[in-house]
């Protein structure tokens, strides 16, 4: 073997992965299609087994006892949601009860029974209750409490703390407004000065740090950008270096890192390509998609026609403009009449490709998914890696509506999963209905 | 969100972890119920220590602990040592907390929580700091904390970059110390630290990480340092004017609507309705508090006292480049042709403020001679034609030298170090050229260093060059294709605004319409528009045979009167957004794009907050035909606010008798649509 180069610390670690995650894919290369067809199936009765049996052991040890169950909740029903299923009526009627318990007397949710309220045990609970759905999971939400506790954690400074006394960041920003929106009980106090705060985290990378002075981050990025969208403020955000710096965060593994110069990890594919997926769209909504575009990766199109699909005609929007400059008295032919197809887009970012990191190198063969190979799997894990890969395989579509095109799913359609709400990260449907019962509560 | 459950993987440990569990569970039980009744003795403060040593994520004991605090200072008056031992077992609890999980939230904020108290030793704090810097270099909650006691103790911030030094010699791909170093440099060079001359520092910065860079080209952190230097070594703190119209020196002929016979053909003539003209402030970065307090206008024609300044900006927001006001012109007593001087000042009193809060601190003025005119009205509505009546406009340079003056660009700037400094980079980056990240750099220093140039002479001796090595660009890297192709456009526009002799080219007279300055840049492969601040004076405009999607950029063009989009990528009304800004369009056409072949339905995204308030006015259109204005709201929002006389949408999918009669509904005063009087 030749001598290896020197390497920086960071490389050497990038190496290490890389031989890892080249490996695995070497090996899926090289396999037969029923090998291949078989590592990138879903595996959804193990995925299933994993998280009903970690749900129920939720239920039975550990009672109380860390300052993270409502995430445990959520993390596991969400997971559980995007994969189409849901828990038996009495597991659901415990949750119910448990969240309950969590619930404070001068509301928002603590991160057990007797624990204090806290934004992000908050955030995690009301998801956890609106994927669970239904009048009794609903209603089970104090809203006028929940308003007190919001304004309680206001800053005068314009963000939020996490709890009384605790710090503050974009992540708690996010998550009161996340909450506050979803139930329908946002107001010009809880959004006062809050714009400004986000704006002052973004960095001259383009994402967005914690707090101000802080290195930009994947998960803060995704939470100050949805903040934004949320309270309307988002165009005063430099938009175009935060999008230039979210593609970018994609690397030769195909999955997203989460910081610049760290490595990939599962978890990203959520923090990073829903902020693409969301900027793309508000882009095509203004269509100032000349500046997205830029970053447009047309990696994508040879993937597709490894792809064999007979509905890969040249449909991309890329592809027949090219054609499409003189002359073209008429340059939509027929074939492009379809609004099936009118409706897609071409992702920012390698969509085959992350789909491909997370199903080989992310999915554990026993259920669950992980950081990168040699790393455990848990359910925090699980439910990006599973969020990340329903936002690549509808990353096509400009609306949660439709449902995707056989190629844009990596392997068979079975892996298909249940679209999410981007601002929210709660599968479409479970949104909509929490809307509508908020709506009326009102 | 990434309180990631800790939790043991093995199966041999999950005895043990039961075993804990249990033990936790009882523990936990307990300090429940001392923090409920309240309850600070000693005995129960150290259970919760217990508890956060085992699990430094249980947030409601860190609180409990402050309340305890709190308690105990209270009844020990202010004996300093106990308060010292007090504070000390805080930060005793709280490292090892840290030892379990140096990623918890709630350990580092106690400890901060515990300094605020006024109890701290810098010293003890940054060794700490040391031993979890070096156990993950990229822990940002170190960072945050480092970042947190410097400000705290006023530990200077020369010490903390040359910690930076250290971590980076150590370790150059640590690019949390490379942020840092931003942070910090950013801090010292804007509040002019001894030493900290952006001529003298800048440089020094560029060595450094020109080690780390050729040392090895494929480590991302450098090359993303070198970006934010290159921003510190172009951008001018305080905003200047970039240009205005009319420009310094330059005569314009002002009448009313209609025609002028023989308008002279090295003047520009302005037409309007209403009697008054633009002025247009471009200045280089976004800024606000442009009003008459801040702008003086000194001239003879009447009423323009107290103009109103407006931003132009799709954003709501009262920041912009370019700022407009309308310059009253013409009196209503019948007049002989009468000369009028026009003095505009700006930066005599302070007010203009740029978006990052500096001021605009240079005065400037500009004269300029408006010749106002009367007109025999001419209501003639005659068709505008793309094809013919165009003379290629062999002005004399002096005549375009006066249109394209860049006002201030670069006055009283230390251009000098600047420009050595880029000149120095792009010397070095030559040697690096044949991977992308470096020809993309390369690309980006040529830029600068026109935007820099000066001198007439060599002003424009780069585009070849940076257009060659985007071209190489695109072929080498296809995945950031559209990217590339958009900076060529760029640097291409560049290009030919760089000179009155190259712009020259493009420019043409059109005889149809009082020899209007029209600007011919079709079949040019455009995909993005720039330079719009050295085109100010152009009444029309053909961008025909391109590849835009958008108009960004046009919205400053107020002289604009006819505009060919024909032959593009246009995909929606909604990429025409900008063109609702110029009040003089007349004349559009934006035949054969794709407007109506991407179905837009985007709506949720715009009206995604309950708080959002989009103008959805009443109005009769609506009333009469709430279906067809949900269906083309893109073209409704677009078309409503503009005063078009003529307009050709042929050749897009959304082209049809429904949508031209609905066009005809929203602009009743169009008299051409797609070449034909309506209704005929």
């Amino acid at each position: 073997m030749e001598e290896l180069p020197i390497l920086t610390v960071s490389q050497r670690e990038q190496f290490l992965v890389e031989n890892d995650v080249f490996g695995i894919f070497g090996y899926f290369e090289a396999s037969d299609v029923s090998t291949q067809r078989y590592m990138l199936e879903i595996q959804r009765d193990k995925q299933l087994d994993y998280l009903m049996k970690g749900f129920r052991q939720l239920g039975r040890e550990f009672s109380s006892l860390d300052a993270n169950r409502p995430w445990l909740c959520y993390w596991i029903l969400h997971s559980i949601a995007l994969l189409g299923e849901s828990v038996d009526d009495e597991l659901e009627n415990n949750a119910i009860e448990f969240l309950g318990r969590c619930q404070g007397s001068d509301g928002g949710y603590g991160g057990g029974p007797g624990q204090l309220p806290h934004l992000a045990t908050t955030y995690a609970a009301v998801n956890a209750l609106v994927t669970i759905g239904g009048d009794k999971a609903l209603s089970s939400i104090n809203r006028e409490k929940m308003s007190c506790f919001l304004r309680r954690m206001k800053d005068r400074s314009g963000g939020f703390r996490m709890h009384d006394m605790g710090e503050m960041d974009v992540r708690a920003c996010y998550t009161a407004i996340s909450v506050a929106s979803i139930l329908n009980i946002m107001d010009d106090e809880l959004t006062r000065g809050l714009g400004e705060y986000i704006l002052s985290c973004q960095t001259y990378e383009g994402g967005i740090g914690g707090e101000p002075g802080s290195e930009a981050h994947g998960g803060n990025t995704y939470c100050g950008l949805a903040t934004m969208i949320l309270i309307n403020e988002v165009d005063s955000l430099n938009l175009d270096s935060l999008m230039n710096w979210a593609v970018h965060r994609q690397g030769v593994e195909m999955g997203f890192q989460g910081r610049t110069n760290k490595l990939v990890d599962g978890c990203y594919t959520f923090w990073q390509a829903a902020p693409c997926v969301l900027l793309q769209r508000f882009y095509s909504a203004h269509d100032l998609v000349h500046h997205g575009s830029s970053h447009i990766s047309q990696g994508t199109d040879k993937d597709h026609e490894d792809h064999h699909d007979p509905e890969d005609s040249d449909d991309d929007d890329d592809s027949d403009e090219e054609d499409s400059d003189e002359g073209s008295v008429n340059g939509h032919g027929v074939h492009h009449t379809s609004t099936y197809i009118n409706r897609r887009m071409q992702p920012v970012f390698d969509s085959l490709g992350l789909q491909r990191y997370v199903l080989l190198c992310s999915k554990m063969p026993d259920g669950g998914f992980r950081d990168k190979p040699r790393k455990p799997r848990d359910f925090y894990h699980t439910c990006y890696c599973l969020s990340g890969l329903s936002v690549a395989q509808h990353a096509w579509l400009k609306d949660e509506d439709t449902p995707p095109l056989t190629r844009d799913v990596l392997g068979s359609y079975s892996n298909l999963l249940e679209p999410v709400d981007l601002l929210h990260n709660v599968v479409i449907d479970r949104y909509n209905e929490a809307i509508e019962y908020f709506f009326k509560a009102a | 969100m990434h309180g990631r459950p800790r939790k043991a993987s093995k199966p041999e440990d999950e005895a043990a972890s039961a075993a804990k569990a249990v033990k936790l569970r009882s523990l936990q039980s307990q300090f429940m119920t001392y923090h409920h009744e309240k309850i600070y003795t000693k005995e129960a403060i150290e259970l919760s220590t217990k508890l956060l040593e085992i699990n430094p994520e249980a947030y409601t004991a860190w609180n409990y602990r402050k309340l305890a605090v709190e308690d105990s200072l209270s009844r020990i008056e202010s004996d300093p040592n106990s308060v010292k031992s007090i504070l000390d077992e805080e930060l005793r609890v709280v490292e090892n907390a840290l030892k379990q999980n140096f990623k918890s939230y709630g350990a580092w904020h106690h400890r901060k929580w515990v300094l605020s108290k006024g109890h701290s030793s810098t010293g003890n704090e940054l060794k700490l700091l040391d031993k979890f810097q070096k156990l993950d270099p990229r822990n940002f909650h170190a960072w945050n904390y480092r970042r947190f006691v410097v400000e705290l103790t006023n530990r200077s911030e020369q010490d903390e970059l040359q910690y930076t030094d250290d971590m980076i010699n150590n370790n150059f791909s640590n690019y949390s110390a490379w942020h840092n170093r931003s942070v910090l440099l950013s801090s010292l060079l804007a509040n002019r630290v001894d030493g900290f001359i952006p001529e003298k520092k800048i440089p020094d910065e560029y060595e450094i990480v020109h080690q780390a860079i050729f040392t090895d080209p494929d480590d991302q952190s450098g090359w993303f340092y070198h970006l934010w230097l290159l921003a510190q070594t172009v951008n001018v703190e305080s905003p200047l004017l970039t240009s205005s119209w009319p420009s310094h020196g330059s005569s314009v002929i002002l009448s009313g609507a209609g025609c002028l016979i023989g308008s002279p053909f090295n003047v520009i003539t302005f037409c309007s309705e209403t009697g008054s003209v633009p002025l247009i402030l471009y200045f280089d970065q976004a800024v606000g508090g442009v009003s008459s307090l801040t702008v003086t206008i000194d001239s003879e024609l009447k009423g323009n006292e107290n103009l109103v300044w407006e931003p132009i900006s799709n954003k709501s927001s009262q920041v912009s480049c370019v700022w407009v006001a309308r310059l009253k012109y013409l009196i209503s007593e019948p007049c002989e042709s009468k000369e009028y001087k026009v003095k505009v000042r700006l930066g005599n009193s302070p007010g203009i403020i740029s978006s990052r809060g500096f001021n605009f601190s240079t005065p400037y003025e500009f004269v300029f001679t408006a010749h106002v005119h009367d007109t025999a009205k001419d209501s003639q509505e005659r068709i505008v034609s793309w094809t013919d009546g165009f003379e290629l406009w062999n002005a004399q340079s002096k005549d375009l030298n006066s249109l394209a003056t860049s006002d201030q660009l670069n006055a009283g700037i230390d251009l000098k170090w600047r420009q050595a400094a880029i000149d120095s980079e792009i010397e070095c980056f030559r040697l690096l050229a044949d991977s992308k990240i470096g020809k993309l750099t390369l690309a980006r220093l040529l830029m600068a260093s026109e935007a820099m140039m000066s001198d007439a002479v060599v002003k424009g001796v780069h585009y070849e060059e940076i257009l060659q090595l985007y071209n190489d660009l695109m072929a080498l890297d296809s995945s950031h294709h559209h990217y590339y192709k958009d900076e060529h456009s760029v640097a291409f526009l560049h290009k030919v605004t760089s000179s009155s002799e190259s712009l020259s080219r493009y420019l043409f007279r059109y005889r149809g319409m009082n020899n209007l300055v029209c600007l011919r840049l079709n079949k040019l492969s455009l995909s993005r528009i720039a330079s719009v601040e050295k085109l100010l004076f152009v009444q029309m405009l053909d961008l025909s045979h391109n590849e835009l999607h958008s108009t960004e950029g046009l919205e400053a063009m107020q002289l604009l009167s006819c505009l060919n989009l024909s032959h593009n990528r246009i995909r929606n009304f909604s990429a025409l957004d900008s063109l609702r800004h110029v009040k003089q369009l007349k004349v559009l056409d934006v035949s054969h794009n794709h407007i109506g072949k991407h179905s837009v339905d985007t709506t949720r995204y715009l009206c995604s907050s309950p708080l959002s308030n989009s103008d959805w006015s009443q109005d009769d259109v609506r009333r009469q035909n709430p279906g067809l204005v949900t269906k083309y709201w893109d073209a409704y929002f677009v078309l409503r606010d503009l005063n078009l006389k003529q307009l050709d949408i042929a050749g897009n999918e959304i082209a049809g008798d429904e949508f031209n009669s609905f066009v005809l509904q929203v602009v009743p005063k169009l008299v051409w649509l797609n070449g034909q009087k309506p209704g005929n």
